[in-house]
């Protein structure tokens, strides 16, 4: 005799199956979603720039700044496509054809020794903010050099050499821009966007489990099935571990075939398998939880869709589902460990990033299993007193 | 199968006693007593909100009393024990439209605990005897809605009840399948199960039910055979007045009349529980032309169980 409990989870499996919704929403669209964003943030992990210069001085210094954009220490970072006018310049960023300019105006060479030093010109896209933000930063060290190579010159003359002795020491000089340096994560592994996006969208998508389980629990209430099946010889604790139990498998299935197809088409890395697959089953465990807080909660359908939907988008935007956490503010950063999504993905980054084992993903799964004890806690409490009314 | 076969206790197959159930201020369910041996179809008869369901819900464990005892086969209601020896057929159709007839009847019948064997031919039996087999395979969505109420019935068959509950099995079926419906609840009597039949029709009451229960507000106002009810009217008849316009005053008119012993409107018909009906009705008439109602119909109907819930409640049995 099968236990009523695992007879209900059966049974919803296969309306759920049946109902293309839910592996619309539970396999299919997680994986073009991530795909998407894959496509979109694919190109940002590693920035390059083509940046147009017009070069209108010719002297030394301009030519000077040009064979620093071209040195090794920025080959890159920078790719120099020479402008002949501002104008040429400009339609190219305009375009896209260049990611932005710089102008050195004529007469650059000759002012820098002269009280009032020519400003160099950057033309940007506003659609294009790495591309601006990295061109203001090369014309700034570039000043700032300038700045204190007029400074030693002045310092120069003061200690008693002669002005041209001075210039000419210096202008054996080549200008050298400074170092950039690029700041990575902790981990010895660069994270790809496929290894941050596939979980992100696997686990928000598996958020709305909470969303069609709890209907469901409503749907059969409302037409009189939960009647119909408290009159056999079941307990009503079984219906809500049936309801649940099929969310579980559920979501273990949609994560798995997530995880298997975003590693082989997309090259997604989840991490060492045993550490991922704990990883992952800690939180399908959460989310079943939360979808059983929510029937227990909720005492109408459009009840429980409305705590549904906040449950899930409110998770996703703590947690970190929609946008790098890393690059929220602290206070957000600090908000996504509230949750079990944002350890989740906590967990998967630190797996991807250190290749390190089940260890990496201790803290993350005991958090998760923190929050989903909390939450079964008050299922308990509330779970008779809802499915005795 | 006999209740004796599965494992029920001898005397009655239900014992419900003192009965009461409050909604807030409401009482739905007030001192209700009742048994039913097995192999009787005991109907419980009452208009809409009478308290007939919050009555099965109770029988059936789905609603706790306030007050009162229900027991099943000597098991208290409610218990697991209890439940496994009842069939409930709910008012509404309670089934899965995405799953086919059999894949239903598969999932009830596993909640009873049916094994596979056991399960098949359980469930080729209850298709069989609401002749669905040759539509199994389809999923319910595609039923016409006799067919539908007909699995329904079928669902409540699969753990071989010693009790099966119908709550208004008929309603919104067409007359064939009401007929067909009809029939097969007959058979279950003879197959010795208990059932309780809730309904608001009186013809389904007189037709299937051995015994008739009475219930209005509540309260189970009177019990027994058609016979014995209907003996209670003594030599009283029922007039039935079809017409156009206030038919509540009509039915105050009449009831001013020697002779009439209620008046209820119902169906757009004015009910009247009289003595001599063929004698009162010249007067009945003219206290209708003295309201300027114009009267379409006149019926003068025997006694039966509507007269008998006039009598006994001074309302029609369908408000």
């Amino acid at each position: 005799m099968a236990f009523p409990a695992l007879v209900i989870a059966e049974k919803d499996l296969r309306q759920r199956i049946r109902d293309r919704s839910a592996i619309i929403l539970g396999v299919v669209a997680p994986l073009v979603i991530a795909a998407l964003m894959s496509l979109a943030f694919s190109g940002t992990e590693t920035i390059h720039l083509t940046l147009g210069v017009v070069n209108s001085d010719h002297g030394a210094a301009a030519a000077g700044l040009v064979d620093a954009l071209r040195s090794p220490a920025l080959e890159d970072l920078v790719t120099v496509v020479p402008e002949t006018s501002e104008a040429a310049a400009s339609a190219a960023v305009r375009a896209g054809h260049t990611g932005a300019a710089m102008v050195i105006p004529p007469g650059f060479t000759a002012s820098i020794s002269g009280a009032r030093p020519l400003p160099l010109t950057t033309l940007t896209n506003v659609n294009n903010a790495p591309a601006a933000q990295i061109t203001s930063s090369i014309a700034q060290s570039f000043v700032a050099q300038v700045n204190a190579d007029r400074l030693s010159v002045a310092l120069a003359v003061a200690g008693g050499r002669s002005p041209a002795a001075a210039s000419a020491a210096l202008a054996a000089t080549r200008p050298t821009l400074p170092v950039q340096t690029v700041e990575r994560a902790f981990g010895a592994k660069e994270l790809k966007t496929a290894s941050y996006y596939a979980p992100a969208m696997a686990i928000f998508f598996l958020l709305f489990t909470v969303s069609f389980t709890s209907r469901s629990f409503f749907v059969d209430r409302d037409q009189g099935m939960l009647e119909r099946i408290l009159a056999a010889p079941v307990r009503p604790i079984s219906v809500l571990l049936g309801k649940v139990l099929s969310a579980f498998v559920f979501g273990v299935a949609s994560l798995g075939i997530i995880i298997a197809v975003t590693t082989l088409a997309f090259g997604a890395d989840w991490g060492d398998p045993l550490a991922a697959a704990s990883l992952s089953l800690a939180m399908v465990l959460a989310v079943t939880v939360t979808t059983a807080l929510v029937i227990v909660v909720a005492r109408t359908q459009r009840q429980a869709e409305g705590i549904s939907s906040f449950v899930i988008f409110g998770l996703a935007l703590l947690g970190g589902n929609f946008v790098f956490v890393s690059v929220t503010p602290s206070i957000m950063q600090r908000l996504a460990l509230l949750t079990p999504n944002g350890w989740a993905l906590r967990g998967y980054t630190d797996l991807a990033t250190t290749g390190g084992g089940l260890a990496v993903a201790v803290v993350p799964i005991a958090a998760i299993l923190a929050y989903t004890v909390a939450a079964a806690a008050v299922v308990a409490v509330l779970a008779p007193r809802v499915l005795e009314r | 199968m006999t209740p004796a076969e599965n494992g029920a206790a001898p005397g009655p197959i239900l014992e419900v006693v003192g009965l009461t159930r409050r909604f807030g201020d409401r009482v739905a369910v007030d001192d209700v007593s009742f048994s039913i041996p097995p192999g009787e179809i005991y109907g419980l008869l009452g208009p809409n909100g009478a308290g007939k369901t919050t009555t099965i819900k109770m029988v059936c464990g789905l609603l706790h009393p306030d007050r009162g005892t229900v027991r099943i086969a000597g098991h208290p209601a409610g218990s697991l024990a209890a439940k496994a020896q009842v069939g409930y057929v709910p008012q509404d159709i309670a089934l899965y439209p995405d799953l086919t007839g059999r894949e239903n009847l598969r999932f009830l019948g596993r909640l009873f605990g049916l094994g596979s064997d056991l399960l098949d031919e359980r469930v080729d039996e209850a298709l069989e005897l609401t002749n669905l087999g040759d539509r199994a395979k389809e999923r319910l969505s595609a039923y016409s809605g006799g067919m539908q109420r007909r699995l329904n019935i079928a669902a409540g068959l699969l753990n071989h009840p010693v009790l099966l509950v119908l709550d208004e099995p008929t309603v919104g079926v067409d007359p064939q399948s009401r007929h067909a419906i009809l029939e097969r609840v007959q058979t279950f009597g003879q197959l010795g199960m208990a059932v309780v039949y809730t309904t608001h029709y009186m013809e389904e009451a007189e037709r299937v039910c051995d015994r008739v229960g009475i219930v209005d507000q509540g309260r189970l106002v009177a019990e027994g055979t058609r016979r014995d009810l209907v003996d209670r009217l003594g030599e009283r008849d029922r007039i039935e007045l079809g017409a156009t316009g206030n038919l509540d005053l009509l039915a105050s008119a009449c009831r001013d009349l020697d002779g009439v012993d209620g008046a209820a409107v119902a169906d757009r018909h004015v009910q009247l529980l009289v003595h001599d009906g063929r004698k009162l009705l010249p007067a009945v008439l003219e206290a209708a032309e003295r309201t300027g109602i114009r009267v379409s119909s006149v019926d003068v109907v025997e006694p039966d169980l509507e007269a008998v819930f006039l009598h006994l409640t001074g309302t029609a049995l369908r408000d």
